[in-house]
């Protein structure tokens, strides 16, 4: 009896495993790989190739595009996608059980290229990649706003989506009331002073919740300070970086933001939507946050709303602007079934065509310099003035990140923040505290 | 004759495996299999995400104890539990004397009333309150505003100080109905013949509530602050996500949000899992102590 209950727990528990491993969302787009003479004769790939992607805010009409027409071109290939919001928790047992999908888009809640890359989840694109092209036979690498990051001198994902963090603003609403658009730290000082005695509102607000400051406000202002060499030193956690000299100045300046009460006093209480309400109702005038707000936001845009978009003004004068990107690329999986077929798409869709097409069918620009949007009526006006903005080397300097900072040292620095910004610490009290993360990172991630 | 009516032994067993098996398995599969992959997963470094795993012993145990956050954690858990457990009794007490034994005509509305937020889902009366806290168009800030205390107005859930109160309110708030329903089948359960007896002796309603209500729901009591201890320390993390993500600057973690973030947002899966044997270890702890704290002879009149 006592063995009779035995087993019967432990196929109960075998049942049990094998039922929460099964299920995704996936859709087949086609089914040729059943016929390998014809996949033979139509194309050199051929197989089944999975791709999991993200759909945020942007949507998937591009990658619908893409897709289709990429299995135009391969009629030999089997393309299986996993898609939707929810992928990247849906396919988790897949990577886990190390029998991932062929092409992976890093992008939204629940994926982190430094994690998988630490995870050892990644194909080494090092080599390969430098051997792509554009259209014209520009190499691609050269070609792109921000680099790859770059993990021991080696890259295992090219960034496809270009976002960047910036300071957005209501320019109908701006002019109507007299406020001078900034382009410095000085002039934002000023304009911020305008807002706050004429408007009686607090200038500035963000999400105080999630590290949108600190990858908005603080790390543009710490690349114009102390340039790639600053910020790579910041996210790698280097002894003594986060309580350097630079550093120490940058948040001096968010400091004094605060004692002139220019940072909403709640912030701390709102997540990014709320924040990004509050600024649309014109509580307040500037908003740091990505190139994703409008098209976010597009329910609940009030009539008349003009978005304009800077860089985070938080250079001192005669300056560059600095901008920091923030990039979700396409990888390809180490133990991908199908590498050929993956490769053979990130070749397909890192091209000039593809890049025109993404402002029009998600609003977001891939991460391809010189592409030419003003031709096309169906793009928003501000993505033409972003495109125009990054691709003016005069006005504005785009600043890589080695690669993303990781979460334990991202969040326990954005709690000081946190405090910083509603006056519980001092400039000096960050440094010190962001130091200590930075040691605790180091520690810990050995 | 007598054969056919007592059960032989192989009936019996089967019998017993009929009821008690389903049990059986389900415990297996939902308690004791998490619960030990839990202790396994806890000596490993582990993302969660990966196929990778490195053994590091009580590598994260120890860090555990050098985690700032830790401490605070534990403190704003037990925070938690003495004002839910205090709100809640007091609160739920009194509203089943009140509804029992002072014959309010709309007594059945009141318990509607009360019970309604049990029947809400936690996570919606997280947002429910985010919106009432909200510092800009919150009902609370709003109306303060309305009668001129604007000098009380603060961000409530984006403050330092206030965020964690805050979050006490709307616990309490959801937790009074069932609590006080317990209390009222307790209450009615006394024969009215001793409240009667008390009358006419003179007792006061106050002081039959001490001598005779207490005294005699005393189990329904006890049960009832166990279950809010237990359901706190290993439920407060659904309102604390929702409401504050444990923010601001950490100022309103509990372990369970705590854990949460260091398993899905910093990759941490074998840290998690040793703050997870952490709370195992601290609710068995505190029911233990609570049992020897609650005990009283049981009264009977």
């Amino acid at each position: 009896m006592k063995r009779q209950l035995k087993g019967l727990v432990a196929a109960a528990i075998i049942a049990g495993l094998m039922a929460g491993c099964g299920s995704t969302g996936q859709q087949e787009t086609g089914k040729a790989a059943d016929k390998p003479a014809e996949a033979a004769a139509k194309g050199k790939l051929s197989g089944k190739f999975e791709i999991q992607y993200f759909v945020g805010g942007y949507g998937d009409k591009w990658w619908k595009q893409a897709i289709s027409d990429f299995k135009a071109a391969n009629t030999g290939l089997d393309i299986v996608e996993y898609a939707g919001p929810n992928v990247n928790t849906e396919m988790k047992t897949r990577w886990i059980s190390n029998t991932p999908p062929d092409l992976v888009y890093i992008a939204g809640a629940g994926s982190s290229e430094a994690q998988m890359v630490a995870d050892d989840q990644l194909m080494d694109l090092t080599e390969w990649a430098r051997t792509l092209k554009l259209e014209d036979g520009t190499p691609l690498l050269s070609s792109f706003f921000v680099k790859p990051g770059e993990y021991n001198g080696k890259m295992y994902a090219l960034p496809l989506v270009l976002d960047a963090w910036g300071t957005w603003y209501d320019r109908s609403w701006m002019k109507q009331n007299g406020y001078k658009v900034p382009s410095d730290f000085n002039t934002w000082l000023d304009t911020m002073k305008d807002v706050k005695e004429k408007g009686g509102i607090a200038p500035l607000v963000t999400d105080g919740k999630h590290p949108y400051p600190l990858r908005g406000l603080l790390m543009p202002g710490f690349a114009a300070e102390g340039g790639e060499k600053l910020i790579a030193d910041l996210v790698d956690a280097k002894e003594g970086a986060w309580k350097s000299e630079p550093v120490l100045k940058v948040v001096k300046k968010v400091e004094q933001m605060q004692k002139a009460g220019y940072i909403d006093p709640g912030f701390a209480a709102l997540n990014h939507t709320q924040s990004q309400m509050n600024f649309l109702l014109h509580k307040n005038a500037f908003i740091p946050v990505g190139f994703w707000l409008p098209f976010e936001m597009q329910k609940d845009v009030p009539q008349g709303f003009d978005f304009g978009f800077i860089p985070t003004p938080m250079q001192d004068p005669g300056k560059p602007f600095a901008m920091l990107p923030q990039i979700s690329p396409l990888a390809i999986a180490k133990k991908a079934k199908n590498p050929e077929a993956a490769k053979a798409f990130i070749d397909f869709v890192f091209k000039r065509k593809y890049a025109e097409l993404s402002p029009e069918l998600q609003g977001a620009m891939l991460n391809i310099k010189g592409v030419n949007l003003d031709n096309n009526p169906k793009i928003p006006p501000y993505l033409k003035e972003v495109n125009a903005l990054v691709n003016d080397k005069s006005k504005v300097t785009f600043y890589s990140l080695p690669h993303p900072m990781s979460a334990d040292l991202e969040k326990p620095v954005f709690d000081q923040l946190v405090s910083l910004m509603l006056g519980q610490i001092t400039a000096e009290e960050f440094v010190q505290r962001a130091e200590k993360a930075a040691a605790d990172f180091r520690k810990n991630s050995k | 004759m007598i054969a056919s009516m007592v059960q032989s032994k192989a009936q019996r067993a089967k019998f017993l495996a009929f009821c008690l098996l389903p049990t059986m398995i389900l415990f297996a599969v939902f308690s004791v299999y998490p619960l030990i992959s839990g202790l396994y997963y806890s000596l490993f470094k582990w993302s969660g995400s990966g196929a990778k795993k490195t053994f590091i012993g009580l590598g994260n145990y120890a860090r555990l104890l050098e985690d700032p956050v830790i401490p605070k954690a534990i403190g704003h858990d037990y925070f938690l539990v003495f004002f839910k457990v205090l709100g809640i009794m007091v609160l739920a007490t009194f509203f089943a004397v009140v509804l029992t034994q002072f014959r309010i005509k709309e007594s059945g509305f009141y318990r509607v009333v009360f019970f309604f937020p049990n029947i809400m889902s936690v996570v919606v009366i997280g947002i429910l309150w985010t919106f009432i806290y909200n510092p800009d168009m919150g009902l609370v800030n709003s109306g303060l505003r309305a009668i001129g205390l604007d000098g009380w107005t603060r961000p409530w859930l984006g403050s330092l100080t206030w965020a964690l109160p805050s979050i006490v309110l709307p616990a309490v708030w959801a937790g009074i109905g069932l609590f006080m329903l317990m209390i009222m089948g307790g209450i009615s359960g006394i024969p009215a013949s001793i409240f009667e007896a008390a009358d006419v002796d003179g007792a006061t309603k106050w002081e039959q509530f001490w001598k005779i209500t207490l005294p005699l729901v005393w189990a329904q009591l006890k049960a009832s602050i166990i279950y809010i201890v237990i359901t706190t320390l290993n439920g407060s993390f659904v309102i604390v996500q929702i409401m504050t993500e444990g923010g601001p600057n950490n100022a309103t973690h509990v372990m369970g949000s705590y854990l949460y973030q260091q398993a899905f947002v910093n990759y941490n899966f074998g840290y998690a899992a040793a703050i997870g044997v952490l709370i195992l270890a601290l609710s068995l702890a505190t029911v233990l102590c609570l049992q020897l704290f609650l005990k009283r002879e049981k009264i009977q009149y």
